[in-house]
C-alpha cells in the first residue's frame, strides 16, 4: 500500500546507463572532469543506424565512469556525475513560447491553453533529440519511435500491480491536461487516425473526471475496462483497431502503445522544452518499512531511494522486482540506477510457492489473447517434437504471461513457449 | 543487499490445484455419505433374510475398504520409490481417497468385498501408478478399476430390474410405465451403483464444483446437452403417440436421471487429466463420449455404456488434442456448429435403426433422388 508521496530530486550523484537493452554501443562525448549541465549531451547510443542521445540530468562534473548493473539485470557502462545541486540547464528550445521554463513539473496543470500548429517533424525531431525513446518497456508496450505506418496510439493510463496493489492516480488528476496534450502530440507525430485511452472501470471518480475533461474534443477515444477480471484487456482492444493478430513488436503492426507518464513526458519535452531528468516511480512491497511514490531523479541509485525510505524489514529471502509482474524483470541486486523506463519497484518476501504437475485443465489454453494453445505447446517441447511446435502457431506467442498468471498448478508455462518459440527459430 | 531471483510474488489468482483436489473430496465424501443414509431407507424385497440396515453398513463397509485399499496401494508404492514425502500432510491423501471412493461409488451393493479390493488394486496401480501417478496417467483410474470389475466378475455384479433395464425392455416392446418419480429423484432405489442414485444431490455437487471450478462446463454441460438431444430423438421416433408426449419425456427423463449419466457429468468426464485441454477439443470429448455411451444404451447388450464411452474418449485423447490447432472464436463456432449436426444426425439415425427402418428410408431417399 502507498502511504506516502516523496520526492528526492537531488542526489549527490547519478549514475547514467550508456546503453539499453536494445542499443548495445555507446560513444561517449565527454571527459572525465568535464562539466556538464542538465539536458546536455553526454553520449550517443547505437542501434545499428539508430542513434539516441543520452542526456544529463544533473548540472555538475563527470567524476568517472563504471561497469554497474543496470535494471535489465546486465552489466553494462554508466556514466557517474556529481550533482552541485546547482540545476544550470542548457538553451532549451521549446514549441511553446509564453511558458516559463520550470523544473517543477507538478506546476503544470495551471496550464489552459496550447498552440496547436506544430509540426510532425517537429515533434518527432524534438523527441528523438530529447532521448524519449524508451518510457515504457512491460510487456505489449512498444518504445516512442515512429517507424513506417503509425496509425494507432494507445494509452494506458492504469496502474496496477500485484500482491500489493499499487495504484497511483494523483499524476493523472495533476496533470490530465498535459496527459491529453500529450497523447494529442503523440498523435502528430505519429500522423495517427485513432488515439485511444484505456481507463479503469473502478478508478476513482475524480481522477476519471479531470481525465474527461482534458480529452473531451480532442478526439480521443475512452474505453474503460475492469481490472478485477484478468483478461488481455489491452490485446483484446489493440487487436480490434489493427484487426488482426499482433506481432511481438506493436509498432510492426503500426501501433504506439505506452503509458500516461511517457505522455506526460512527451508534453514537457515539447511544450516546454525539457528532457527527462526525472519522473514517478512508485515504491511498494512488504520489504520496505515505508512505501511511497518518489518523484526522483533519473540516474539516482535505488540503494539511495531505500535510504531514504528507512531501509529494509528484517526478512530472510527478498524479490526485488521491477515493472509488471507477469513481464517485469527481477533483479539480484538494489544497485541499480533509476531510468525512465522504471516505473515501479517492488520488494516484497519471497514466498515459496510448490509447483504441482500439470493436471491438463486448459486454463492457459483459454486465457491466451492469441487464441494459441500453450499446454499443447508446453507438452510438444517436453517431448521436443518440433513439427507439433510449428504447427501450434507458437510465433503468435506476445509473452504476456497470462498463462504463468492463470496456472493453477504454478508451472511457469511462459517459460515452456518461450522455449519451443527459441527451439523453432 | 542480496535478493533471489524467481517467479514473481503473483498472489491474486489463489486457483491451486490442491485446494481443487481438496474440494472434489468434499463433494465425493458429500456423495458417500448420501449413499449410505439412503441406503437405510431403500426397501429391501420380503423375500430376503438382510434388513436394509445391513444394506446401509455394507455401503459403508465398501467405501471405508475402497479408500482403505486405495491409500495403502499409495503408501507402498511411494515406499517401493524411496519417498514417502507426499504423504507429510493430509494433501497427498485426498487423491488416493478420491480415487478410490470413485470406484466403491460405482460399483452395486451386492459387490463382495474381494472384488472391490482387486478393482481398487487395479484401478489404483495399473490405471494410475504405473504411468506415473497423479498427473500423468492416461486412462481414468476409477474406470479402469470399475471396467476390470464388470468384465471379470460380471455375474457377481448383477443388478436386476434397475430403470436403465426397464427401459431397454420398453424399447424392446413391453409396455413398463415409471410412476414413482419422487424416488428416481430422491435416489432411493437398487441401481447399478450405490453412488449414482440421488438425482437432487447430483444437481448441486453439480453446481457447487462449478463454482469451485473442479469440473469445466464446456465438458460436462456438453455431455449432458448431448444425452439430452439424442434420447429426445430416440424417443420422439420410438415412443411418440399422437398428440401424446407423454412417453418421450419419460425417455428423456429417465435417460437424463438414471444410470451413470449425472455422475459421469459431475465426476468422470471432466476429469482434467485424461481429457483433451482447450475448449473446442473439450467439447469434441464430450460429444464422443455421450454418442458412445447412447450407442450401447440403445443397442448394446449393457443396460450402462459410460464406462467403456469414457475410456474410448481417455484413449482417443491425444488424437482429438491434434485436431484443433488454434483456439479462436471462429474455430469455436466451427466446432459447435458441427457438432450440433452430427448430435442430431445420430440421433435421429438412432431411432430409426431401432425401429429397423434405416434401410427402408435410405431405399425411399434413393428411390426419390433416382
Amino acid at each position: 500500500m502507498i502511504t506516502e508521496y516523496r520526492t528526492f530530486l537531488n542526489p549527490k550523484k547519478v549514475y547514467i546507463p550508456l546503453t539499453d537493452i536494445d542499443s548495445k554501443i555507446a560513444n561517449v562525448s565527454v571527459e572525465e572532469g568535464d562539466r556538464v549541465l542538465v539536458g546536455q549531451i553526454v553520449a550517443y547510443k547505437f542501434k545499428g543506424k539508430d542513434k539516441t542521445p543520452v542526456l544529463s540530468t544533473v548540472s555538475g562534473t563527470v567524476v568517472g565512469f563504471v561497469e554497474k548493473l543496470d535494471r535489465y539485470a546486465k552489466i553494462v557502462d554508466h556514466i557517474i556525475i556529481e550533482n552541485d545541486l546547482l540545476m544550470e540547464t542548457i538553451e532549451l528550445t521549446n514549441y511553446k513560447d509564453k511558458l516559463a521554463v520550470s523544473q517543477d513539473r507538478n506546476f503544470i496543470h495551471n496550464v489552459t491553453t496550447y498552440s496547436e500548429n506544430i509540426s510532425t517533424a517537429q515533434v518527432r525531431t524534438a523527441l528523438k533529440g530529447l532521448g524519449i525513446q524508451k518510457v515504457t518497456v512491460d510487456g505489449l508496450f512498444t518504445d516512442i519511435k515512429f517507424k513506417g505506418q503509425t496509425e494507432h496510439i494507445v494509452v494506458n493510463a492504469i496502474f496496477t500491480n500485484e500482491p500489493f496493489i499499487s495504484t497511483d492516480y494523483e499524476a493523472i488528476i495533476h496533470n490530465a491536461e498535459a496527459i491529453a496534450d500529450g497523447i494529442c502530440l503523440l498523435g502528430i507525430g505519429a500522423g495517427a487516425k485513432t488515439l485511444t485511452v484505456i481507463v479503469d472501470k473502478y478508478m476513482p471518480a475524480e481522477a476519471l473526471d479531470e481525465l474527461g475533461k482534458a480529452i473531451v474534443d480532442k478526439n480521443i477515444e475512452l474505453i474503460s475496462i475492469n481490472v478485477k477480471i484478468i483478461k488481455s484487456w489491452d490485446y483484446k482492444i489493440i487487436q480490434k483497431l489493427v484487426k488482426h493478430n499482433l506481432s511481438l513488436n506493436l509498432l510492426d503492426d503500426g501501433v504506439l502503445y505506452t503509458s500516461v507518464h511517457a505522455a506526460l513526458m512527451v508534453h514537457d519535452a515539447i511544450r516546454k522544452g525539457i528532457p527527462v531528468t526525472s519522473r514517478q516511480v512508485a515504491i511498494t512491497g512488504d520489504g520496505l518499512k515505508v512505501n511511497a511514490v518518489y518523484d526522483v531523479r533519473i540516474g539516482t541509485l535505488f540503494s539511495d531511494l531505500v535510504e531514504d525510505l528507512e531501509g529494509y524489514h528484517e526478512v530472510e529471502n527478498m524479490n526485488l522486482h521491477i515493472g509488471s509482474f507477469l513481464t517485469g524483470i527481477q533483479l539480484d541486486n538494489d544497485d541499480f540506477a533509476i531510468t525512465q523506463s522504471v516505473d515501479s519497484i517492488n520488494v516484497s518476501e519471497y514466498r515459496e510457492v510448490e509447483e504441482d504437475v500439470c493436471i491438463k485443465c486448459g486454463d492457459c489454453n483459454d486465457i491466451c489473447p492469441a487464441g494459441i494453445l500453450p499446454q499443447n505447446i508446453m507438452d510438444a517441447e517436453l517431448r521436443s517434437v518440433n513439427s507439433r511446435i510449428v504447427e501450434l502457431d507458437t510465433h503468435l506467442c506476445v509473452e504476456c504471461g497470462l498463462c504463468t498468471y492463470v496456472c493453477p498448478s504454478k508451472i511457469n508455462v511462459l517459460e515452456w513457449v518461450r522455449r519451443a518459440k527459441r527451439r523453432v527459430g | 543487499m542480496e535478493f533471489i531471483t524467481k517467479k514473481p510474488p503473483i498472489v491474486g489468482n489463489s486457483q491451486r490445484t490442491y485446494k481443487r483436489s481438496i474440494n472434489l473430496h468434499f463433494a465425493l465424501l458429500i456423495v458417500a455419505i448420501a449413499a449410505v443414509i439412503l441406503k437405510a431407507y431403500t426397501k429391501v424385497p420380503e423375500t430376503v433374510t438382510y434388513t436394509a440396515l445391513d444394506q446401509s453398513f455394507k455401503v459403508f463397509l465398501m467405501l471405508a475398504v475402497g479408500a482403505f485399499t486405495s491409500v495403502v496401494i499409495e503408501l507402498f508404492y511411494s515406499l517401493s520409490e524411496g519417498s514417502t514425502k507426499k504423504f507429510d500432510s493430509y494433501k497427498g491423501f485426498v487423491d488416493p481417497i478420491n480415487t478410490g471412493l470413485i470406484i466403491a461409488l460405482l460399483l452395486p451393493t451386492i459387490t463382495p468385498i474381494y472384488v472391490l479390493i482387486l478393482a481398487v488394486i487395479v484401478g489404483v496401480y495399473a490405471g494410475k501408478l504405473v504411468f506415473g501417478g497423479y498427473g500423468y496417467y492416461i486412462f481414468n483410474p476409477a474406470l479402469v478399476g470399475v471396467l476390470f470389475a464388470n468384465l471379470s466378475f460380471g455375474s457377481q455384479l448383477t443388478v436386476t430390474n434397475t430403470p436403465l433395464m426397464l427401459l431397454k425392455r420398453a424399447l424392446g416392446g413391453e409396455t413398463i410405465s415409471f410412476t414413482n418419480m419422487t424416488d428416481l429423484f430422491v435416489g432411493n432405489y437398487d441401481a447399478l451403483a450405490i453412488g449414482t442414485t440421488s438425482v437432487i444431490l447430483l444437481c448441486v455437487i453439480f453446481i457447487y464444483l462449478l463454482i469451485t471450478r473442479v469440473i469445466d462446463i464446456r465438458t460436462s454441460g456438453t455431455f449432458l446437452l448431448t444425452v439430452l438431444i439424442m434420447s429426445f430423438g430416440v424417443g420422439f421416433i420410438n415412443f411418440y403417440v399422437e398428440g401424446n408426449m407423454s412417453g418421450v419425456f419419460d425417455y428423456v427423463v429417465i435417460n437424463m436421471i438414471t444410470g451413470f449419466t449425472l455422475f459421469a457429468a459431475v465426476f468422470l468426464v471432466s476429469e482434467s487429466v485424461s481429457s483433451p485441454t482447450s475448449r473446442e477439443t473439450k467439447m469434441i470429448y464430450a460429444v464422443v463420449i455421450a454418442t458412445l455411451m447412447m450407442l450401447v444404451r440403445v443397442l448394446g447388450s449393457q443396460p450402462e455404456g459410460v464406462v467403456f464411452a469414457i475410456l474410448f474418449g481417455n484413449m482417443i485423447t491425444p488424437f482429438i488434442n491434434r485436431t484443433v490447432k488454434r483456439s479462436d472464436n471462429k474455430t469455436l463456432l466451427k466446432t459447435s456448429l458441427i457438432l450440433l449436426f452430427t448430435v442430431l444426425f445420430i440421433s435421429i439415425s438412432l431411432g430409426f435403426i431401432l425401429q429397423s427402418e434405416l434401410i427402408d428410408i435410405f431405399a425411399s431417399i434413393g428411390g426419390a433422388l433416382l
